[in-house]
């Protein structure tokens, strides 16, 4: 897997030699984008924080992976930390920060000790001084969007915030700050060096009722049909879904996978997750595992995120319960919808997307419980 | 514009609190006072983020704390018999402490294990493709553990 491929400080010290302006444009010219979900340009963001006028700037690296269905940054943490920690360096070099930080999600406290180890080493041997702490989250999914995990840093509840200013001019304590996530901090490192680095390789990762679940590297515009042949699924499959954001849609093997059949229009999120899900499964059960995510994510600064996806939760074991009337399952696809419009971040802009989906493309999951009316 | 009043700090408050859970289980009111002197943060603030995060207890917790993750990724994989297998085990609803204060379960957002679903966190620890044989032999061990 090339995301593996070990830079052993030979990108840090290419770095060096070379400057931030060069820096800049070897990376945009080859391609690197963002791999948190958003796909910006990361020499583009780098960009600014280099040209923002300011005492202090910081780097944070972006490890609080969250989205349910991805293990990806996880896997980088296990086989190729050091690389993390390269990339780092190399994005605070460039923009001209000297204090760093991983935020490192709650739930991969087991991963903390060793990379922590592997940052001391590598500073140590890189004799810069840069310093990276690793900040240790606490179970907020929300902290996974910049604004929030600058709030979180900084000693204050995980929320959003308003844009702009953008964190590139004014992030962590008021000053430029890049925060990046932890694919792509490893990228820009190997992108450095690496001749033959391939900007569309991304990193997939595939659950759900498949006998091969995991993480794999494949380019983009890879064909559905393509993966599920890799992953193996137990029994005949049913619909597929990007993570609980995306919703939940049929399964559709002649799909082409790229960031534009993933997010269609708008959508800013995209870390190339895929649950499938097979026959044997009812939709509702599913839409209440994405339902009660919600409830627990949702940081309570936006009234209808707040409510909404609380009702949505309600009118979902309703259904189960069998008592769900028709008109309850109108009430509750204008709910999803109502939230989408009317919420802040994206947490609350996709809370309905399971529901609104689901009740398009698999009504018959629903008809099973309803009540006659 | 809003004017910014955040000044930089060298403490990360999120990690003194976390420490400070590490060492005493949970955030009781006396350490969150000690914190609040100590950093000079109001004691409302402190209370703000404990409550804020999932991770942070201001409530004592049992000596083990079990998160099922109840994703859906592990919901495909039958989590939800692992959570009764787990409640049955342990004689409590999903939420709640043994009387013995020796077990918690809780329900949890995603864990990252989704390849090896149905998957729980036992301390922060993770115990992945569970099976209610596993899980029983799992709390037997951790019942006769000190």
């Amino acid at each position: 897997m090339q995301i593996n491929k070990k830079t052993n400080l030979k990108a840090w010290k290419r770095a060096q030699e070379i400057g931030p302006n060069k820096i800049l444009k070897i990376l945009d010219k080859k391609g690197l984008v963002g791999r948190g979900g958003a796909a910006f340009p990361t020499a583009r963001k780098w960009g600014f924080a280099k040209d923002a006028k300011a005492d202090r700037k910081f780097v944070i690296c972006n490890a609080d992976e969250g989205e349910p269905g991805t293990f990806k940054d996880k896997s980088i943490f296990q086989n190729n930390g050091e690389t993390i920690v390269e990339g780092i360096l190399i994005a605070a070099y460039t923009v001209g920060a000297k204090r760093c930080f991983v935020y490192l999600r709650g739930e991969y406290e087991y991963l903390r000790k060793k990379f922590e180890k592997q940052i001391k080493d590598v500073l140590k041997k890189a004799k810069t001084d840069i310093t990276i702490e690793v900040v240790r989250g606490a179970g907020a999914y929300v902290c996974g969007e910049e604004t929030a995990i600058i709030q979180s840093i900084m000693g204050y509840r995980g929320q959003s915030q308003y844009k702009p200013p953008y964190p590139p001019v004014e992030g962590l304590w008021g000053k430029p700050t890049v925060v990046n996530n932890v694919e792509t901090l490893t990228c820009a490192a190997q992108a450095l060096i690496f001749d033959d680095w391939d900007p569309n390789l991304r990193l997939f990762s595939v659950s759900g009722n498949v006998t091969k679940p995991g993480v794999y590297e494949l380019p983009l515009g890879v064909s559905m049909k393509k993966l599920v042949e890799i992953v193996q699924p137990k029994n005949k499959l049913k619909a597929m879904s990007f993570g609980c954001f995306g919703g939940i849609m049929p399964i559709d093997y002649d799909m082409i996978i790229n960031n534009e059949t993933i997010c269609k229009e708008d959508c800013s999120h995209g870390a190339y997750t895929i649950i499938l899900i097979d026959e044997k499964q009812n939709i509702v059960d599913i839409c209440l595992s994405i339902a009660r995510f919600y409830t627990y994510e949702s940081c309570g600064k936006c009234t209808p995120c707040r409510e909404g996806t609380i009702r949505l939760l309600n009118l979902l074991k309703k259904v189960k319960k069998g008592q769900a009337t028709k008109k309850d399952l109108k009430i509750m696809d204008e709910f999803a919808r109502h939230i989408q419009e009317t919420s802040l971040c994206g947490l609350g802009q996709t809370a309905g997307n399971h529901i609104i989906t689901a009740l398009e493309h698999f009504p018959k999951d629903f008809e099973v419980f309803r009540h006659e009316n | 514009m809003i004017t910014r009043e955040y000044e930089e700090t060298k403490h990360i408050l999120l990690n003194i609190l976390k420490e400070t859970q590490d060492k005493h289980g949970y955030l009781s009111e006396k350490v969150m006072k000690e914190i609040s002197v100590k950093y000079k943060v109001p004691l409302a603030r402190l209370y703000g983020i404990a409550t804020f995060y999932m991770m942070l207890k201001t409530k004592q917790q049992g000596k083990y704390v079990i998160e099922i993750c109840s994703s859906p990724s592990c919901v495909l994989n039958d989590s939800n018999t692992i959570e009764n297998t787990l409640r049955k085990e342990l004689g409590i609803d999903t939420g709640e402490t043994t009387k013995n204060k020796k077990f918690t379960l809780i329900k949890t957002s995603c864990i990252g294990c989704c390849n090896e679903a149905p998957a729980m966190l036992v301390n922060g620890k993770p115990y992945t493709k569970l099976t209610s044989e596993k899980i029983k032999n799992t709390i037997k061990k951790l019942k006769n553990a000190n």
